[in-house]
């Protein structure tokens, strides 16, 4: 069986420190891993699209998820969760959302408002199997006094939610060799995000 | 995920890391690049390992200076490799071809990286694989991370093999794709050579010409003839029905299969230059039907129609006609083409696309934008207010061109670098109308020189030139030039001046503070008052790359705020200005805006400060 996650958010590293997080931890439980990272404008506040496959070397090829075929969108941003619905479908597709708006220019600009987070969820529901929101940007400020560990702690949330068919002790490894400067910080965001998971918000 | 990894160890690498790592396992010397996505992370790497591994690395000021680097170490007997995206190709094109008669001494791989779909803000989808058949060089194309190792290492002994520069060709979802890859053994490599002289080899003048444009002929025959297989993978299957296909559109044409529930036979081709003709023959030769899968132009497929009328003439030849020439490849694009030439059921996909643009429906879309804190927002905001709404903005390649976008839209075209000094010269010399032309700091050593002494040249009106000059090459990831102060290895130079060599040139210069929009104001209205040659060089760095730099080092720097007692609501600095970190927020329909600075987005340039007509913005706490 081929897991296919799709990750998506806004600027920054985040979304990209995440999914190869992810990578890691497939490739050190012995999956083959496949995926896709653009690089190129992912630091002028566009979307950013990270893609990470894992399973069997014999039936897993394309570095791209299929239209409808994820099987877990981290969405690090609310708004960009409806732009992935492409790669969700109602069969199998759980959504974890961020509760973490960043308004685009393009709202001023445009006259767009930007919607409200149950206008979110209702737009992605028709596309999902579940939908997960957390709001662990404003936790990991909160407890941590630095909003960037929220990814980490986002990505726990899918484990502890068992979104992520992944074991807890494989990011921990990963943590060490990813994020040196800050593996206390990092695992501890992921542990409390493992504990949100697990009850669900 | 580590280029480094130890000899025989698995890994996950990015296709442009794996293919880094083949070459150092081939144990390449010299390595020049101009960075352009989708291959900048072949530099990059290159960049961050060179004195660790003892490559020679250097960013070069174009891509032909790149590769005529990397040729004139080959010459010298060491081994050598430049990358390029494939507009790169063009501009090192005009050297790429005599040296491809010529030959080398040691290996020389010339990776070019096609980007179908414009994911790297291209210009135009070009397909590269012409070029392997203009210049007569063989071209290797690898379908994922491993085999960007594995063919990497092994066209450096073909190159050397035959004396001869390969192509190795990827396209976006190659190089950007990440997977599993089994590594080799890397040592220290050979950087030592001499330049041997040798009329007989370099004499590339008639009529020696044509007796190497028939050596050159040869070594491709001998190629097609000792190569073919062993870049030639065939998966075997029942039936009468099959696919062929190179790069990304195997790992498609595979898992389509698997979805499927086919037994088909597959030919995948490593080398699309020659073409493995008898493999290709024999494998069509007992079928009835067969899918091309490449993504662009129809090369594959028009070579296989071309062999089916020898060998099997009743052959029925699918691709473009079932498959898009633009845009690239994917599986709900592939999927279809395969189901349909083998007679199975597929989803809907097109179905589908329309929900989904019901659910996007009236919500803001987040196209790219000038960071917040950009000296770009900058001067394009200061160039607006100073020149009239009819200016020609002559447009040209970097962070820039997202001054394209609301609310600027001053960019009227967009064709190459360095063509908006050439093409908004060209109006000039026809045209009454104001044109103000922009280029970038490393825009302006790749391919403004020529541009600028063509102006100073041929005197008739010039356009004004902005060089936007913030430091770094930012768009494709701040990699250095010749006005950085460091190299690609990060050792300290020399900073070259922009306004010196315009000096030089006999143009009228000033040099303004990105960052004042009092002093951009003043230098702007002072040149609009000269005539001929004008450049204004806006200095302030990348504000992303001072924002690393600061956080590196543990330096905080001030972020601004808005008193909403003298915030009068106006709107300039979300409508005009349009600093992502500024929000309007209205809390219901119709209610009257906040206006609000989130202090985790502002980089605290102080723009907003100087263009806010009541003084309504101030700085506020310091951040790390
Ligand atoms: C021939 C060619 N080579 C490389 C590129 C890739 N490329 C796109 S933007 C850019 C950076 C230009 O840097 P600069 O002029 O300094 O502008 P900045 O991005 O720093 O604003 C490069 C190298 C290209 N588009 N065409
Ligand atoms: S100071 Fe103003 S313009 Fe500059 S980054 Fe902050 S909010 Fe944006
Ligand atoms: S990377 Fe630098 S130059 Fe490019 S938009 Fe951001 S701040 Fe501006």
């Amino acid at each position: 069986m081929t897991f296919s996650a799709f990750f998506i958010g806004v600027g920054g590293e985040g979304v990209l420190t995440s999914a190869v997080m992810v990578a890691e931890a497939a490739h050190a439980e012995g999956h083959y891993v496949r995926g896709v990272q653009l690089h190129g404008l992912a630091q002028r506040g566009g979307s950013i699209p990270t893609e990470v496959r894992f399973g069997s070397e014999k039936e897993l090829f394309s570095p791209g998820i299929m239209q409808g075929d994820a099987d877990l969108i981290m969405a690090f941003e609310q708004l960009e969760a409806v732009r992935a619905t492409h790669y969700a479908s109602k069969e199998k597709t759980s959504f974890v959302i961020e509760d973490n708006p960043f308004m685009p220019v393009y709202a001023n600009l445009l006259d767009m408002p930007y919607p409200k987070l149950p206008e979110i969820v209702r737009r992605v529901k028709p596309f999902a199997k579940n939908v997960m929101v957390f709001n662990t940007a404003y936790l990991a400020e909160k407890e941590f006094g630095n909003a960037v560990l929220g990814n980490t702690m986002l990505l726990g949330a899918a484990i502890g939610a068992k979104l992520l068919p992944l074991k807890s002790q494989s990011f921990h490894a990963v943590i060490k060799e990813l994020a040196p400067r800050m593996v206390k910080e990092n695992i501890m965001a992921f542990d409390r995000g493992v504990e949100l998971g697990k009850r669900g918000k | 995920m580590s280029v480094l990894a130890p000899a025989n160890s698995k890994t996950v690498l990015l296709g442009n890391e794996a293919i880094t790592r083949g070459a150092l396992e081939a144990g390449v010397g010299v390595v020049a690049c101009y960075p352009g996505t989708p291959s900048s992370e072949v530099p990059a790497t290159f960049s961050r390992i060179a004195k660790e591994t003892g490559v020679y690395f250097e960013y070069s000021s174009n891509e032909k200076v790149a590769f005529e680097t990397a040729a004139g170490a080959a010459w010298s007997g060491v081994r050598a490799m430049t990358a390029m995206k494939h507009f790169g190709l063009n501009v090192a094109a005009d050297s790429v071809g005599p040296v491809a008669y010529v030959g080398v001494k040691a290996g020389l791989v010339v990776m070019v990286s096609d980007d179908p779909n414009g994911w790297s803000s291209a210009q135009s989808e070009q397909d590269t694989r012409y070029y392997a058949r203009m210049f007569r060089m063989p071209m290797f194309e690898p379908a994922n991370p491993q085999e960007g190792l594995d063919y990497t290492k092994k066209i450096f002994d073909i190159s050397e093999e035959f004396e001869i520069p390969v192509f190795l060709r990827t396209t976006t979802k190659v190089s950007h794709s990440i997977g599993t890859v089994k590594v080799g053994r890397y040592k220290k490599p050979n950087r030592k050579g001499k330049f041997k002289k040798d009329m007989q080899r370099y004499y590339n003048l008639r009529p020696n010409l044509q007796k190497m444009h028939r050596a050159i002929d040869a070594k491709l025959e001998a190629i097609q003839k000792k190569y073919s297989k062993n870049f030639t993978t065939e998966i075997k299957g029942s039936g009468k029905t099959a696919i062929i296909c190179s790069g990304v559109s195997y790992e498609y044409a595979r898992e389509a299969t698997v979805l499927l529930g086919l037994k088909a036979p597959i030919l995948k081709l490593g080398m699309t230059h020659p073409m493995p003709d008898k493999e290709l023959s024999a494998f069509i030769k007992n079928k009835d039907e067969v899918l091309v899968l490449e993504e662009l132009q129809p090369i594959i497929e028009e070579h296989v129609t071309q062999l089916a009328k020898a060998a099997n003439p009743k052959l029925v030849v699918h691709g473009k006609d079932l498959l898009p020439k633009e845009g690239e490849y994917n599986l709900e694009k592939v999927l279809p083409a395969v189901a349909k030439i083998f007679k199975k059921k597929c989803p809907d996909f097109a179905a589908r696309t329309k929900k989904e643009q019901d659910a996007v429906k009236g919500l803001p879309p987040r196209k790219p934008v000038f960071c917040a804190g950009c000296p770009h927002r900058s001067t394009f905001y200061a160039v607006n207010k100073v020149f009239p709404k009819d200016t020609v903005w002559a447009g040209d390649i970097g962070c820039y061109v997202l001054g394209i976008f609301e609310p600027f839209e001053m960019q009227d075209f967009i064709v190459s670098m360095g063509a908006s000094l050439g093409i908004g010269h060209g109006i000039s010399c026809v045209s009454d109308q104001e044109v103000v032309a922009f280029i970038g700091d490393s825009t302006f050593f790749h391919a403004s020189l020529p541009g600028l002494a063509n102006m100073a040249f041929n005197n008739c009106k010039s356009p004004l030139v902005i060089v936007m000059d913030n430091s770094v090459t930012a768009m494709t990831g701040h990699q250095p030039h010749p006005a950085s102060g460091f190299t690609g290895m990060g050792d300290p130079v020399k900073k070259l001046s922009i306004e010196d060599i315009c000096k030089e040139l006999g143009a009228e210069v000033r040099v303004a503070n990105a960052f004042s929009q009092k002093d951009l104001v003043s230098k702007l209205e002072e040149l609009k008052k000269l005539k001929g040659l004008r450049v204004l060089v806006s200095r302030g760095e990348c504000r992303l790359f001072t924002k690393r730099k600061l956080r590196k080092q543990g330096v905080d720097f001030p972020v601004f705020e808005i008193d909403q007692e003298k915030c009068k609501k106006c709107g300039v600095c979300t409508d005009q200005f349009a600093c992502p970190a500024i929000v309007e927020i209205h809390e219901k329909k119709g209610d009257k805006p906040t206006y609000w600075i989130n202090p985790d987005h502002c980089w605290g340039c102080s723009v907003c400060m100087q263009i806010c007509p009541y003084g309504a913005i101030r700085a506020g706490v310091r951040k790390k």
